[in-house]
């Protein structure tokens, strides 16, 4: 308990003063990375503790930025707005998990896949509400009701706090009886069963409560962005959150946040040199896929063990950690 | 009254009928163990009776209340609990952490989502008092994969027993055992409290005679004969067609 306050406490002094030593650039890919950690952690929810491995999780997050962005035409409040992103997405998530999760593993995929579609043609063909293929620009204002917030600087603030929210109450879940069993579904689904829990239940509730992540993921997005299109249900971007996920590693909380933040400074700095960025991460997603199961947040975890000063841990209480969460 | 009710229950897969009009039961306190040889239908009967398959025709009724509809997990609330013929078990948990599952099934607060489950002394209590009682509490911290086989076993039933049930199914408890460990097993079977009525599962005659008050022989899907050990013993039918004679009396 002592050890996570302390994490916590370094957690919020690194975010606080990271912005007096950055580039009005770099604060600008930071505010992108937290937004995508957040993304990318609400699918490592389901995908590293439920089992559900999804392809059109990029849904809620256009559901998240959609609703700011149409709802905004209307309203200005700021909690309002994030509300409505919160519970619609997790609103879809829920009837759309009640009729996925039936089918397992390969049949999810392909169907989260086509509902993602779906939902881009949706977009697509709704022009005069959606602005169609153009997208559309957001007109709202984040307001927490201490003024309007446009710096750059404390949008970036916004995110990290947002960052740092999710990751302790995502942390409170996967640690809850509540979480605890989820994982037991995914580790065995028919002893669950017999053990008296409803499998099926569970898995819903952690594929809403993922949703509704990816939900206010996607609304904060589309503050910072100032712009909404279709891309951002695509399937690619659903593809690529995938690939953040097992990149920084399945399994952890962190794990996909740290791929998040590789995924987007690979983007923009390898998109300076060269258009074919996306080969170097196929090459990098194909090595942590075949070599490096667990990802990059094992192997930032393996270096930081052998220069940690200090105490060395014993193999066996290594083991009982990542069993227990001890990485997350 | 009995506890369980097994009526008429008809399973077929396609046009391969399984199970034929199965008529069972088992009273409160009872030990009471299903043979037959492979295919006789006993582990399809288990998976009928848990609401793992749906039953064709029938009904599955439990203390008064008809379970034939309801989920698996549903039935286990009834009392109901049931071991797998392969273990089937959290290998990548560690063995304390398997059980408090088990525990925390049935406790009020598993639905809770912010607070930790290692803050819930009374669930972990409750674990290591059942490893206890069994003797594995010093494997508490090892994971399932890192026990023996024999040991996976017992924690197969201790998952099982975990919920406190009146009916405890167990699905061949002593399959893939050294002699060593069945004789332990049978021990073990002993000394469960007679509150939990038994429906087991066994091919192995010195278990099946160890822990039986009664034995129903299946056979080709269907009730062959049930009656004490004595009177299954001496049913010559039963020597001659099952067991092919003989093989009795040495047990």
């Amino acid at each position: 308990m002592k050890k996570t306050a302390l994490y916590a406490l370094l957690l919020l002094v690194i975010t606080l003063i990271l912005p007096l030593f950055l580039s009005s650039y770099g604060i600008f890919l930071t505010t992108e990375i937290y937004i995508m950690a957040v993304f990318a952690m609400s699918l490592g929810l389901i995908m590293g503790y439920a089992g559900l491995v999804s392809l059109g999780h990029a849904a809620f997050f256009g559901i998240g930025a959609y609703t700011v962005a149409i709802l905004g035409d209307y309203v200005g409040n700021t909690y309002v707005l994030l509300i409505c992103a919160i519970l619609l997405s997790a609103l879809i998530a829920f009837i759309s998990g009640y009729f996925f999760i039936r089918v397992s593993q390969f049949y999810f995929l392909m169907i989260t896949l086509a509902f993602g579609q779906l939902l881009y043609a949706l977009i697509w063909q709704l022009k005069p509400i959606t602005g169609g293929a153009d997208g559309r620009s957001v007109s709202p204002v984040l307001n927490f009701g201490w003024g309007n917030l446009l710096d750059p600087v404390h949008i970036y603030y916004v995110t990290a706090v947002l960052f740092v929210l999710v990751y302790f109450i995502l942390r409170l879940f996967v640690h809850s009886p509540l979480g605890q069993t989820i994982k037991g579904v995914m580790e065995n689904e028919s002893r669950m069963k017999m053990l008296g829990y409803n499998a099926d239940a569970y898995k819903l509730v952690a594929y809403t409560f993922s949703g509704a992540v990816a939900g206010v993921a996607g609304a904060i997005y589309a503050y910072y962005n100032v712009f909404v299109s279709p891309e951002l249900v695509a399937w690619l971007f659903s593809g690529q959150v995938l690939v953040m996920v097992i990149v920084g590693g399945m399994g952890t909380l962190l794990g996909p946040a740290v791929g998040a933040g590789f995924f987007v400074l690979l983007q923009n700095y390898m998109s300076t040199y060269t258009e074919r960025w996306m080969l170097i991460m196929g090459i990098i997603f194909i090595f942590f896929v075949i070599v490096g199961r667990g990802g990059l947040i094992h192997l930032v975890m393996a270096i930081w063990e052998r220069i940690k000063p200090g105490h060395k841990r014993s193999a066996k209480k290594e083991i009982n950690q990542s069993e227990s969460g001890g990485i997350t | 009254m009995s506890l369980l009710t097994v009526k008429g229950v008809s399973k077929s897969f396609g046009k391969l009928e399984i199970l034929k009009q199965v008529d069972l039961d088992v009273q409160p306190e009872e030990r009471h163990v299903i043979i037959g040889p492979n295919g006789a239908g006993k582990t399809t009967l288990f998976n009928c009776i848990t609401g793992v398959l749906p039953i064709d025709a029938g009904q599955v009724v439990m203390d008064g209340h008809d379970l034939t509809s309801l989920p698996p997990y549903q039935r286990a609330k009834h009392g109901l609990s049931r071991t797998f013929q392969k273990n089937n078990l959290f290998l990548e948990l560690t063995v304390e952490k398997n059980v408090a599952l088990a525990v925390l099934s049935r406790k009020g607060y598993r639905h809770n989502m912010f607070r930790p489950l290692e803050s819930y002394s009374d669930v972990f209590e409750e674990a290591h008092q059942l490893l206890d009682e069994w003797g594995l509490l010093d494997r508490k911290d090892l994971l399932v994969n890192q026990l023996s086989y024999g040991e996976q076993r017992l924690l197969e039933i201790l998952l099982a027993l975990a919920l406190k049930p009146r009916l405890l199914l167990l699905d061949e408890p002593t399959s893939g055992m050294s002699p060593a460990e069945t004789q332990q097993t049978i021990q073990f079977i002993r000394r469960l409290p007679r509150s939990v009525a038994l429906l087991v599962v066994e091919h192995d005659m010195d278990v099946v005679f160890a822990i039986a008050d009664r034995i129903t022989v299946l056979h080709h899907g269907q009730v062959f004969a049930s009656g004490t050990p004595e009177e299954v013993k001496g049913n010559a039918q039963v020597t001659e067609i099952y067991f092919g004679g003989g093989a009795l009396k040495d047990a």
